[in-house]
C-alpha cells in the first residue's frame, strides 16, 4: 500500500488508522474541522461514490472507504457540534420491521453521512412507530426505509400509514431501497424517492431536501 | 422429437439436459421456505413432497448428505459444527434463521484462526450415509455437497467484516478460507466414494452478485473462490458428478471466469431483471456451454404478479431459452407472500407447455 499522506487519500483507500493520525495531526495544526468535512471527507466520499457507480470499487472498498471516513468525523463532530455547525440534512434510516438485514442500509447511511448528513441509525427491525418517534424528536427532514425481503417490503407501506395518521408527513421526505423494491413500488405506497444503490442515495437525498 | 415409449424419470431429464440432449419436456425444479412446501402440501391435498413434486410435475432433486455423527461444534455444545447460534425472525408470515453470533469476529491474527476448533471429516456417519442413498427413489436425482465458504466466513465473521477483509485482510480471510475448503475437500471426497455413483450432482456457490453489480471485484473474486471451487468442481467430475453452480444478482461479468476457471456447466437462478444479466444475451454468449437454471423472477413476478403473469413468464422464458437449456425454476426459495395459484399456474404452464 503507497504511503498514504492525505485524508482524501487515506479514505479513498479505506485506511482508517492513517485517515485519524491525519485527522489528528491536522485539528492539532488547527485546521477548521468544518473545511476537513466541506473540502476533504465530502469529495473524497463523492470519488469513493464515484468509482462504485463506475464497477471501479465495490462493497468491501466501499465499506473501507466508509471505515476511514467514520474514524476521521468521529475527532471531527464533537468540534462541529460545539460550534453550533449544522448538517446537511438529518435522516433517519433503519431495516423495516421482520427484517434484519443491514449491510446495505450501512452504505446508504454512511455515503449520507460522507456527504455531510447527519446520520441517526436506528438499525435493524424497526417498526414504524420507532421511525415515526426518532423522526419528530431528532427533527429529522428525512427518513430512508430499507428491505431485502419481498416478505418484509409491506412494512414500508406502514411506516408511510403512520406517518399520514401521526400527522408528520408533511415535515419529512421518504426515501425507500432494497434488493426487492422499484421506483413502481415508491409510487405505489406513495414514497418521494427510490434509489437502486448508495451513491444514487445521496443524490437522490439532496433532491429531495432541496425540493 | 419422438417421445420413447417408456415415461422418463426426473433423473433421466436430469441426465440428459446434463449430457447436452433434449429431453422429453423441460426440466423444472423446486425452491422454497418450509412454510411454502407445507403450505403446498396442505392446499393441495399433499401427505409429503414425493406427491407434491408428482402433483405438480417437479423434477426436484434428492438432496442427501452424510449425517454428522456430533451435530454441535467441539469447542461449543450449543451451537453448529461451525460454532454458530442461530436465532428465528418472525417476519409475520413466517419465520427465517439468522445468525446469533461470530465467533471470529473478535480474531486479528491467522494464528488464532489455526487454533479454532474447525470441524472433521471424519465426523460423519458415511455408513448411514450409504443406508440413505440405497434407499432414496430411483426415479429421482440425488444431490450431495454443498460449497458455499464464503457464506460461512460471513456469518462466523460479521457480514461487514468479511467484505472488508477482501479488501483489507486478504491473508485472514484467505487463510480461513482455506481451513474450510479443507474440511469440504476431505467432506467430498469421502462422501462422493460412499455414493457409490448414485450422487448425480453437487451443490457450489457464492453470492458473487448484488441487484445491480458485482458485490466483490473480479481480481478478489479469482484470488479468494474460483481456485478452490475448481478444485471442488473437479473432485466431482472426477466421479462422474455433475455441478449445480448457484450465485444470486448481477454476474454476467462473472460468468466466462466460472466457465473457463470453476468449470461449471449450470448456473442459477439467472435474475433476469438484474442489469446485465438479460436472458437473450446469455443464451447468445453462453448458450452453447451453460444450462440456465430458475429464470423465474421471485422479486416481482411470483410475489407480486397475477397468475397471467407468470404464465406469461413462463412462455417467455420457453421462448428465449428454445435455442439453449433450460430448467424451470424459480429464482431461489418461494416465499410465503407468493401464492399457491401462482405457484400452481408456473409448474402447470410448462407441462402443458414444456414438451421439447
Amino acid at each position: 500500500m503507497p504511503t498514504i499522506q492525505t485524508l482524501y487519500d487515506a479514505i479513498l483507500n479505506g485506511n482508517a488508522k492513517a485517515a485519524k493520525e491525519i485527522t489528528q495531526t491536522s485539528l492539532a495544526a488547527g485546521a477548521n474541522p468544518q473545511a476537513l468535512v466541506d473540502d476533504t471527507m465530502i469529495p473524497a466520499m463523492n470519488e469513493v461514490g464515484r468509482r462504485y457507480e463506475a464497477n471501479e470499487y465495490f462493497v468491501p472498498e466501499l465499506l473501507i472507504a466508509a471505515r476511514a471516513m467514520k474514524a476521521s468525523l468521529e475527532l471531527i463532530r464533537p468540534l462541529l457540534s460545539a460550534r453550533g455547525a449544522e448538517p446537511v440534512g438529518r435522516v433517519v434510516i433503519g431495516t423495516v420491521q421482520g427484517d434484519l438485514h443491514d449491510i446495505g442500509k450501512n452504505l446508504v447511511g454512511a455515503m449520507l453521512e460522507g456527504a455531510g448528513f447527519e446520520v441517526i441509525d436506528l438499525g435493524v427491525d424497526v417498526s414504524p412507530e420507532k421511525f415515526i418517534n426518532a423522526a419528530r424528536e431528532k427533527k429529522a427532514t428525512l427518513v430512508a426505509l430499507s428491505a431485502l425481503l419481498t416478505t418484509t417490503m409491506h412494512s414500508m407501506k406502514a411506516v408511510m400509514e403512520k406517518l399520514k395518521e401521526s400527522g408528520m408527513r408533511g415535515n419529512v421526505k421518504v426515501m425507500i431501497g432494497g434488493a426487492p423494491v422499484t421506483q413502481k413500488y415508491a409510487d405505489e405506497i406513495g414514497a418521494d424517492g427510490y434509489s437502486s444503490n448508495a451513491n444514487a442515495a445521496v443524490a437522490l437525498a439532496r433532491k429531495l431536501l432541496a425540493a | 422429437m419422438e417421445h420413447s415409449p417408456t415415461p422418463v424419470t426426473p433423473n433421466e431429464r436430469w441426465l440428459a439436459i446434463f449430457a447436452g440432449e433434449r429431453p422429453d419436456r423441460i426440466p423444472t425444479d423446486y425452491w422454497a421456505t418450509d412454510e411454502v412446501t407445507s403450505r403446498l402440501c396442505r392446499e393441495l391435498g399433499c401427505r409429503n413432497v414425493e406427491e407434491l413434486y408428482t402433483k405438480l410435475h417437479i423434477d426436484g432433486l434428492v438432496t442427501i448428505d452424510p449425517p454428522r455423527t456430533d451435530a454441535h461444534s467441539p469447542g461449543d455444545s450449543t451451537a453448529d459444527l461451525w460454532g454458530l447460534r442461530r436465532k428465528l425472525v418472525n417476519y409475520g408470515e413466517g419465520a427465517y434463521d439468522e445468525f446469533d453470533n461470530h465467533p471470529l469476529a473478535h480474531m486479528t491474527a491467522v494464528e488464532e484462526l489455526d487454533a479454532y476448533p474447525w470441524p472433521s471429516a471424519d465426523d460423519h456417519d458415511y455408513d448411514l450415509f450409504r443406508d440413505m442413498i440405497a434407499h432414496a427413489p430411483g426415479h429421482r436425482m440425488i444431490r450431495s455437497g454443498n460449497f458455499e465458504p464464503f457464506l460461512l466466513y460471513c456469518a462466523l465473521r460479521g457480514l461487514e467484516q468479511a467484505m472488508m477483509d477482501l479488501a483489507a485482510e486478504p491473508e485472514f480471510a484467505g487463510a480461513a478460507l482455506e481451513h474450510m475448503f479443507r474440511y469440504y475437500f476431505e467432506l467430498a471426497e469421502r462422501t462422493f466414494e460412499a455414493g457409490e455413483g448414485r450422487i448425480g450432482v453437487t451443490y457450489i456457490a457464492e453470492d458473487l452478485g448484488g441487484q445491480s453489480a458485482l458485490l466483490m471485484s473480479l481480481p478478489q473474486i479469482r484470488k479468494f473462490f474460483l481456485p478452490n471451487q475448481k478444485k471442488m468442481a473437479d473432485l466431482a467430475r472426477s466421479h462422474g458428478i455433475h455441478v449445480f453452480y448457484h450465485t444470486d444478482g448481477a454476474v454476467r461479468s462473472v460468468i466466462p471466469d466460472l466457465l473457463d476457471i470453476t468449470g461449471i456447466e449450470l448456473l442459477n437462478p439467472i435474475q433476469w431483471r438484474c442489469p446485465g444479466m438479460e436472458r437473450e444475451a446469455l443464451v447468445r454468449d453462453f448458450g452453447d456451454r451453460l444450462i440456465f437454471h430458475g429464470a423465474m423472477d421471485n422479486q416481482q413476478t411470483l410475489p407480486f404478479g397475477t397468475p397471467d403473469d407468470v404464465k406469461k413468464e413462463v412462455l417467455e422464458n420457453r421462448e428465449i431459452f428454445s435455442g439453449a437449456r433450460w430448467v424451470c425454476a424459480p429464482c431461489h426459495n418461494l416465499q410465503p407472500v407468493t401464492t399457491t395459484e401462482n405457484i400452481v399456474t408456473m409448474y402447470e404452464t410448462i407441462h402443458a407447455h414444456g414438451a421439447l
